[in-house]
């Protein structure tokens, strides 16, 4: 039988006594990116790694494609972005990128390749014999990132991937994880809910030490209660809320940040609510941003109460 | 697929030497070493030796190296070797605590290591930054031991086969009492947050450890062998050994390297990164 990729099973970790993973039990099956999140202190960091196999004497059970986390039959097979690892500042970008190729089993002709490669990926392809301390904090990230996809491995464990990058090499890195999905594996720890749902289909959800799932493509087309999300542009907010309230169809409408909308409605009322928010919008000449399906990640994760 | 033990050992040997030889850091290291050495053949080795030759002949020559405790200067075949001999004794451990002191500390600080330890087990990496530090050591005495040759044969050329047969048991013996000061330094580093704080424990467990077991020894004398386990123990009792039988004491260091390597890769093992 094919082991899962990850297996975490009762897994606890304390630091010096204080609980910082509890019982935390969770199965990765799918090659489909993964994304971790939780408030400040909330342990992705430390699972992270511990799935890499920094961190030891956690209790539990944890495995990756069966085995131990650190073992040596995952070289090659497991990267990770660790946070706030910097490279050696002695040697080139180039020089210790190949050199962990070559760890990687890689010969020196290949390591040359694959450094260049890799560093081309997030576009640091004229970094190659630059030393890190030369490189910007961004640089310096996204060398820390090619590091990771040497060797294209299965699994890639990205901590805070897109912290500190600019929009362009956020996107980059973004299009880096979309082509290389699903042949890699990537699990992404992120505070930027909005990259986590564009590109994850599930959520790991850590909180206080403790994980809950979430599946983010679970249909609602068999619900009858389903979910907008309006954003207007600056608009006479009491009034967009009295004349939505009118349509029918419409259970409830939430407020939750200025000019963002919830809009809870039953489809067996009204099926093509967009459609009549929309007419509901032209006829008043009011201008709205954005609408979109259902409720934001951040919504769903941290304010669901329905 | 990926390399075994031995291969990744080979890897970061090498990494080790490529720090040493092309990397600023490592160019200042040796231009400062070479330049020690230069001093110390120029005039402690050359002036010595020149004096010995003179005096080993004599009687009262004899006398007077006895009396200030350098007798077994005379027991070398070639003087220059034997000063040197006792030069390096003093100024390769300390070279050897200076160039091995940051093995893993910064590393681990700066993060890079959870690079490495993504690719290499802890103990491929713990040994191979060993075994790079002591193959780095060996060039550094080969180099050293190659300069008192050519001062040597520029005084006598008829004494190259004498001359290769003493360095080889220098180079070999000097090599084995390194290799506890770098496990010590292996295990601290293992330990500690930075280099300097590694030679500050290195210093505290040469004086106060072998303090402790002075003052124990008194009580219970056989507590005294435990002197065995403090590196460079055994480097008083080498001074007045010459030639092969220098390799007579080998048993000490190498006996204190296995101690120290498995207490610093049982840390290492344990060691969050």
């Amino acid at each position: 039988m094919k082991s899962p990729i990850i297996k975490c099973h009762k897994l606890d970790y304390s630091y010096a006594g204080k609980v910082a993973l509890s019982n935390i039990s969770f199965e990765v099956t799918t090659a489909e990116p993964i994304g971790l999140v939780g408030p400040n202190g909330a342990g992705k960091s430390t699972l992270l790694s511990i799935l890499c196999g920094f961190l030891q004497n956690a209790s539990g059970i944890v495995t990756l494609y069966g085995h131990r986390p650190g073992a040596a039959a995952l070289s090659g097979r497991v990267a990770a972005l660790p946070q706030d690892a910097q490279l050696d500042p002695t040697f080139t970008i180039g020089e210790q990128l190949s050199f962990y190729a070559r760890l990687q089993g890689l010969s020196a002709q290949q390591a040359q390749l694959e450094a260049s490669r890799v560093l081309e990926a997030v576009a640091l392809q004229d970094s190659l014999k630059e030393k890190p301390g030369a490189l910007s904090h961004g640089m310096a990230k996204r060398a820390a990132i090619a590091q990771a996809l040497i060797g294209k491995p299965e699994l890639i464990l990205l901590d805070e991937p897109t912290a500190g990058l600019d929009p362009a090499n956020t996107r980059k890195i973004r299009s880096i994880i979309a082509e290389l999905s699903p042949a890699t594996t990537f699990i992404i720890s992120s505070h930027d809910l909005t990259e986590l749902g564009r590109l994850c289909q599930q959520i790991l959800l850590l909180d206080k030490g403790m994980m809950n799932t979430m599946q983010l493509n679970a249909s609602a087309a068999d619900q009858p209660t389903r979910f907008l999300t309006l954003q207007m542009e600056p608009c006479p907010i009491t009034e967009v809320l009295a004349k939505f309230k009118q349509i029918s169809g419409i259970v409830g409408i939430s407020n939750p940040q200025k000019n963002e909308l919830i809009i809870k409605y039953n489809s067996a009322i009204e099926a093509k609510m967009d459609v009549k928010i929309i007419s509901c919008i032209n006829d008043n000449n009011w201008q709205y941003r954005q609408l979109s399906q259902g409720k934001t990640l951040e919504e769903k994760l941290f304010f669901d109460e329905a | 697929m990926s390399p075994g033990f031995l291969k990744h050992l080979s890897l970061i040997c090498q990494f080790e030497l490529k720090r040493l030889f092309s990397t600023r850091k490592g160019l200042l290291y040796l231009i400062t070493f070479a330049l020690i050495w230069y001093f110390i053949l120029l005039y402690p080795i050359r002036f010595a030796a020149d004096f010995l030759g003179q005096q080993q002949h004599t009687l009262e020559g004899k006398g007077f190296f006895e009396f200030i405790g350098f007798g077994s200067l005379l027991n070398w075949k070639i003087p220059e070797l034997g000063v040197y001999w006792h030069f390096s004794l003093i100024l390769f451990p300390l070279l050897a605590v200076m160039i091995s002191a940051d093995q893993t500390c910064s590393d681990r600080e700066r993060g890079t290591l959870r690079f490495l330890c993504l690719r290499v087990s802890r103990d491929g990496l713990f040994f191979g930054r060993f075994s790079g530090i002591m193959l780095t050591q060996a060039l550094l005495i080969f180099a050293s031991l190659l300069s008192t040759l050519a001062l040597i044969l520029y005084r006598d050329a008829s004494l190259l086969p004498i001359a290769l047969d003493s360095a080889s048991a220098i180079w070999l013996s000097l090599f084995i009492a390194l290799l506890p000061f770098t496990a010590m330094m292996a295990a601290l580093s293992a330990t500690v947050q930075s280099a300097r704080q590694a030679t500050v424990w290195a210093i505290l467990i040469w004086s106060f450890l072998a303090g402790i077991i002075s003052l124990l020894s008194s009580y219970l004398p056989a507590l005294n062998n435990l002197k065995l386990l403090i590196p460079g123990y055994q480097m008083s009792a080498l001074s007045q050994l010459a030639e092969w039988q220098t390799l007579q004491l080998a048993y000490i260091p190498l006996l204190q390297t296995f101690v120290l390597l498995s207490i610093g890769r049982w840390i290492m093992r344990r060691q969050n990164l």
